[in-house]
């Protein structure tokens, strides 16, 4: 028997009092952890997809819509570009690397991307089965869309357009799946990656397969195109292009030129991410500040057990310093159990937070958003954990301090 | 041996209490009778070191009260006196036996099970060893407060009242109880009390 143990009795002899206090100290520490994680795993989302890319070139539009609809395939194409001014625009020994970027097709809900095959070194995607593509109208799919379309080597489908499941089916045209993307927790998991050309074809030729139409014989569509002249064609159009610099002065110089000389739109990710997440950051703080307010309540909480559960206890206090116990025991007893429910409020919160993650991300799987959560704690945690436990020292200091001025004759001789 | 001289003690300076000197030898029992308001728990706390006089002396064995800083008291109060009251009290939230051992535990000797248990049987006590205090009757409860005070095998033995919410049979076993336990140790006794049941049992008495 010693002081801890006399603490942890005392604790779990007063179920009523300690569960509320835990209850309370769980649910503020739970919610700003949830907070806290979510918005590292967004932010981590965001940066993780980044890939160094500095620029996005596209049409004129809301400069955020480009680059969620670019980087991170969440929001709608802002139109059309000429390949060929845009890639004028990007010979320039500042620029280090481009991709071009063609989508707004779709195969069940999965974006198909045409690009080139540096998209997929961008990402260090490793083929997990089959082969990269190396001619137009072959496939290489991303894990998620393996997972849940089934999709594997050698089937064959066709895109829809737009990104709903109600848009016109490009019904002339067959996708065959070549290759197949081993899991890279980013945006190409769930994305359906082709050549340029694949996209340029769908929308530019008709030949007279249906999509119904299962045979495997080889598909001719789209061959009085099979030339690199295309590709110089001012018809050629693309959805946007990724830049990626060489030079720092670039970041001053290319955008300028971009947004005042052309009638295309360039915009920095950097920038619009900070953007974003800005805005999301209001609403994160307010929330923040209510389950601070839930936390310093179960402060409050724990206060009031200790105070009330040792003024019926004086006679108690009186009797173990009578049996030898000095002051700085009593205090210590007091800290002990005041901490002990914070500390497990804190813990039950901090796990707490992490079964609702997953329980979300279980359910909404599809959205890829919450794929990779990291259930170890982040640094901001143990700020949230330091707070818990200093709100729930400063809930034990004024009933330690006053256990420890117990008048023990006076107490006895009343009892 | 349990020495004092000449103890004054007031109260705000209002009232004044003179307490007689008193000489105990170990293993010797005294009862202190008195009508109440003439300061017998005063008496107690101070000879227990929870009041300090204004004035005198206390010797217990070779330790003089007046050269202990208060933290020296109370640890040599944990492990030198025994206390028992008129209504007993436990910390309700440990069983017996936790109860005499955090008692071990506070006075800084061994906490040894066998030992507790042994006591426990002398005093009657042997099969409420995982008992709430809560859940003892009251004769049980202030044998179970014997040993509470007597585990750790004190020097002092001071008992306030001890059987005067008692009803005659626990009343003797429990005067019975106490004298072996202060003999079994070689502790001094010091009894107060107003209880005329248990005045003929005493040789020593003195009245405030």
């Amino acid at each position: 028997m010693n002081i801890s143990r006399l603490a942890w009795r005392n604790i779990i002899y007063n179920p009523f009092n300690t569960i509320l206090s835990i209850l309370l100290m769980t649910f503020g520490v739970g919610v700003i952890s949830l907070l806290l994680l979510l918005n590292n795993q967004i932010d981590k989302q965001l940066q993780d997809n980044l890939r160094g890319i500095d620029m996005v070139i596209g049409a004129k539009g809301s400069p955020l819509q480009l680059i969620l609809s670019s980087i991170y395939h969440i929001d709608n194409p802002t139109g059309n570009i000429s390949y060929k001014e845009v890639k004028k625009l990007t010979k320039n020994s500042m620029v280090d690397l481009t991709i071009p970027l063609s989508y707004g097709d779709s195969y069940n809900g999965f974006r198909i991307v045409g690009t080139t095959q540096e998209y997929i070194d961008l990402y260090d995607a490793d083929l997990s089965e089959g082969v990269l593509w190396d001619k137009s109208m072959q496939v290489v799919i991303g894990s998620a869309v393996a997972d849940i379309t089934n999709l594997s080597i050698g089937d064959m489908f066709c895109g829809t357009h737009g990104f709903g499941d109600d848009g016109h089916v490009h019904d002339h045209h067959h996708y065959e799946v070549v290759g197949i993307l081993k899991q890279s927790n980013t945006t190409i998991d769930k994305l359906i990656i082709t050549d340029t050309k694949s996209v340029w074809d769908v929308h530019n030729t008709h030949d007279h397969h249906t999509c119904e139409d299962h045979d495997h014989h080889d598909h001719h569509h789209a061959d009085e195109n099979h030339n690199e002249d295309i590709y110089n064609s001012e018809k050629f159009m693309i959805t946007s292009m990724l830049v990626r610099f060489k030079n720092p002065v670039a970041f001053i110089q290319m955008p300028r030129k971009v947004n005042e000389t052309t009638n295309l739109q360039a915009a920095m990710p950097v920038l619009e991410i900070n953007r974003l997440t800005n805005l999301l950051g209001f609403g994160v703080q307010t929330i923040n500040l209510i389950a601070l307010i839930i936390i310093i309540v179960s402060g409050l909480s724990i206060f009031f057990s200790l105070y009330n559960s040792l003024k019926n206890r004086r006679y108690e206090l009186a009797l173990i310093r009578v049996h030898g116990a000095t002051k700085l025991q009593l205090i210590k007893l007091v800290f002990l159990e005041g901490l002990t429910i914070s500390t497990l409020g804190t813990i039950f919160g901090l796990i707490t937070s992490r079964l609702i993650l997953f329980s979300t991300s279980f359910m909404v799987n599809q959205q890829q958003m919450l794929n990779s959560i990291e259930y170890k704690l982040i640094t901001d945690e143990f700020w949230l954990f330091s707070i818990s436990l200093f709100i729930g020292l400063i809930a034990s200091l004024i009933p330690a301090i006053i256990t420890s001025k117990i008048n023990i004759p006076k107490v006895l001789s009343n009892a | 041996m349990l020495k004092t001289e000449s103890i004054i003690f007031t109260y705000d300076g209002l009232s004044k209490f003179n307490f007689p000197d008193i000489q105990l030898n170990n293993a010797d029992s005294l009862l202190v009778l008195g009508d109440s308001g003439v300061g017998k728990t005063t008496f107690i706390q101070i000879l227990a070191g929870l009041l300090k006089p204004k004035s005198g002396q206390i010797h217990l064995d070779s330790v003089n009260y007046n050269e202990l800083s208060s933290k020296e008291m109370d640890q040599f109060r944990g492990s030198r006196i025994g206390m028992i009251f008129q209504n007993p009290h436990f910390v309700r939230n440990l069983n017996i036996l936790d109860n005499l051992l955090l008692s071990l535990y506070l006075s800084k000797n061994i906490q040894d099970e066998n030992r507790v248990a042994q006591l426990l049987n002398e005093l009657g006590l042997g099969n409420k060893l995982d008992s709430m205090p809560d859940d003892l009757s009251q004769g049980e409860q202030q044998r179970a407060s014997i040993a509470l005070s007597v585990i750790k095998q004190p020097d002092l033995i001071l008992a306030d009242e001890p059987t005067s919410s008692l009803d005659d049979v626990n009343c003797q076993r429990i005067i019975k109880l106490l004298k072996e336990q202060a003999e079994k140790n070689k502790s001094k006794l010091i009894i107060i009390t107003h209880d005329n049941r248990i005045k003929t049992q005493f040789n020593k008495s003195i009245t405030l």
